[in-house]
């Protein structure tokens, strides 16, 4: 199927309520809502990550690209619910516990919704055994952490250890992310992933699922 | 030199006798250091560690509640006490402008003024305040208080959404800062060495907004405050964290910024070596010791090497040497205290 151009450029522009509008439009006239998906948004949330990482998008215009993709996601959600159509992998992702920094996390769920993951937002100050309960219940493919804080980004570690306990890895990939976390920090808790920035995430997330 | 003689000698171009220090650090850490060192004060601390800090002074605000809004601030904020592992955070839990959909509404809020603050008082305080050390009053920067009242989220998809009300929101604020400056340094006349203007513009990796939304929104505000500052003969103190370097030619020509803190070297663009080359006849460096890796999870070794090396890159700039940004409670004393003297020994100029 074609582009939609009309619903490519309101999401690249950050503008939600016609990109709601030319969804509802599209879908009642027949369009094929996984191809919705896979043929206009992805490629247009692809596109405002290749912005961003380009340093011609800010996280301004990323909140609005993210915004105006989410109001159209959610009519097609529920019809993609209804063909079980299979999400590209399933995130569980969080800030972790003692920190309430969400920004960051917030993108980077916003960003993988965009590329077709499903995404399971915990929140901020979520616990090792929050994320545990989670991963398992949502049948996860993907755990992702945030911290801001070099005072809570220790917790990333807990969540490895009680996710190895638990049986499901390597199953269940980890990835991290946040000001102050390196992949030097990735490397040395055991996670499988880190990524500076929330486009570089998706890209990473793409190679964990596929591995 | 005194620690106030050394801040002035660094902000006009003149060589202090050595690299003047400066100290941020969380209320557990304050708290640490006093015990672990055996001091009762913070100047003893201060003279412990030979640091040069600032005392912050600024006119009393009243506290009083706003009308229906119990426990909010002067800005209609509440705030709870998050912990983490060995201390706890301030957080905002309301956001009174999230609502608000048109400039109307905006004009509408009960915006703080300049006379809600006590100036007898704040006479008072300056007439009290140590005499050997540099006093910063002052204290402008509004989009964080605007991420406070509207939400982070929200705030930034303002600036690219919302021009007209995130610009009458801050043109609130700037007007309320603007005439406590007045009245502040007016009072404070011939006393006060430095103010403090900020905004974050950067994050890790870039800045988190484009030059054109940092140009229209922050820097016409920001040379006002600066101005009328250095009317006065106060110097301007600027921070921002993170990946700032693009902005940096903006912060000097426009906002005229005369000390930039806090040097996050090891975010892109930071590179000590190209920030002296390009910027260094022209600003105060301040910071540049690593809060995210070196000062919390290096060895006193890294550290001391850390200050030699800043030492040697700074050496044809102008340097003051501090954390990047508050000493946090997984930061080692013996880090803290190997830096501090370590300066010592080697920063005499």
């Amino acid at each position: 199927m074609p582009v939609i151009q009309t619903l490519y450029d309101a999401i690249l522009n950050g503008n939600a309520k016609a990109a709601k509008e030319i969804t509802q439009t599209s879908l009642a006239s027949g369009v094929n809502p996984q191809a919705l998906v896979d043929d206009t948004m992805i490629p247009a949330m692809n596109e405002v990550g290749r912005r961003y990482e380009a340093n011609e998008y800010f996280v301004p215009e990323l909140l609005i690209a993210a915004r105006a993709m989410k109001a159209s996601l959610e009519l097609i959600r529920p019809l993609l619910s209804a063909r079980g159509s299979e999400p590209v992998g399933r995130v569980v992702i969080g800030t972790v516990q003692g920190d309430l920094h969400d920004i960051g996390k917030n993108l980077v769920g916003a960003m993988l919704e965009g590329a077709g993951f499903e995404v399971i937002d915990l929140g901020v100050d979520v616990s090792p055994e929050k994320f545990i309960n989670a991963a398992k219940e949502k049948h996860a493919t993907l755990v992702a952490l945030s911290a801001l804080l070099t005072t809570t980004m220790h917790s990333m570690k807990g969540v490895v250890e009680k996710l190895n306990e638990s049986g499901m890895r390597p199953g269940v990939k980890v990835m991290i992310g946040g000001a102050p976390v390196t992949q030097k920090y990735a490397d040395e808790i055991g996670a499988d992933g880190y990524s500076s920035n929330a486009n570089a995430a998706v890209a990473l997330a793409r190679r964990l699922v596929a591995a | 030199m005194t620690p106030k003689e050394r801040w002035r000698a660094i902000f006009e171009g003149e060589r202090p006798d050595r690299i003047p220090t400066d100290y941020w650090a969380t209320d557990e850490v304050t708290a640490r250091l006093l015990r672990d060192l055996g001091c009762s004060t913070t100047e003893e601390l201060y003279t412990r560690l030979h640091i040069d800090g600032l005392v912050t002074i600024d006119p009393p605000r009243s506290d009083e509640h706003k009308a229906g809004n119990p426990g909010a601030d002067l800005w209609g904020l509440r705030r709870r006490l998050v912990g983490y592992e060995g201390g706890s955070y301030d957080e905002f839990d309301n956001h009174p402008l999230a609502h608000m959909t048109c400039v109307d509404e905006l004009d509408a809020y009960a915006w703080p003024s300049a006379d809600d603050h006590d100036y007898d008082a704040f006479r008072d305080m300056l007439s009290r305040a140590p005499a050997h050390r540099m006093i910063r009053s002052g204290n402008f920067e509004p989009f964080l208080l605007y991420c406070a009242m509207r939400g982070l989220e929200q705030a930034m998809m303002d600036l690219a959404a919302e021009p007209d009300f995130v610009t009458a929101a801050l043109d609130h604020m700037f007007g309320y800062y603007f005439a406590l400056a007045e009245r502040t340094f007016e009072e404070g006349k011939g006393r006060i060495g430095v103010t403090y203007i900020a905004e974050d513009l950067g994050g890790q990796t870039s800045l988190l907004m484009s030059l054109p939304q940092i140009r229209r929104f922050f820097l016409p505000n920001q040379k006002k405050m600066a101005d009328l500052a250095r009317s006065y003969g106060i110097h301007v103190f600027y921070h921002t964290d993170g990946a700032v370097r693009p902005v940096i030619p903006d912060l000097l020509d426009v906002t005229g910024i005369e000390l930039l803190n806090p040097i996050q070297w090891r975010c892109p663009g930071m590179e000590r070596e190209g920030l002296v080359r390009d910027f260094g006849k022209r600003v105060v460096f301040h910071g540049a010791m690593d809060n995210q890796q070196t000062l919390p999870f290096g060895s006193a070794g890294d550290v001391r090497r850390e200050v030699l090396q800043n030492i040697e890159i700074f050496r044809s700039a102008r340097w003051v040497c501090a954390p990047c940004h508050n000493l946090q409670p997984v930061t080692p004393t013996l880090n803290i205290v190997t830096m501090y003297d370590t300066i010592h020994e080697y920063g005499a100029l």
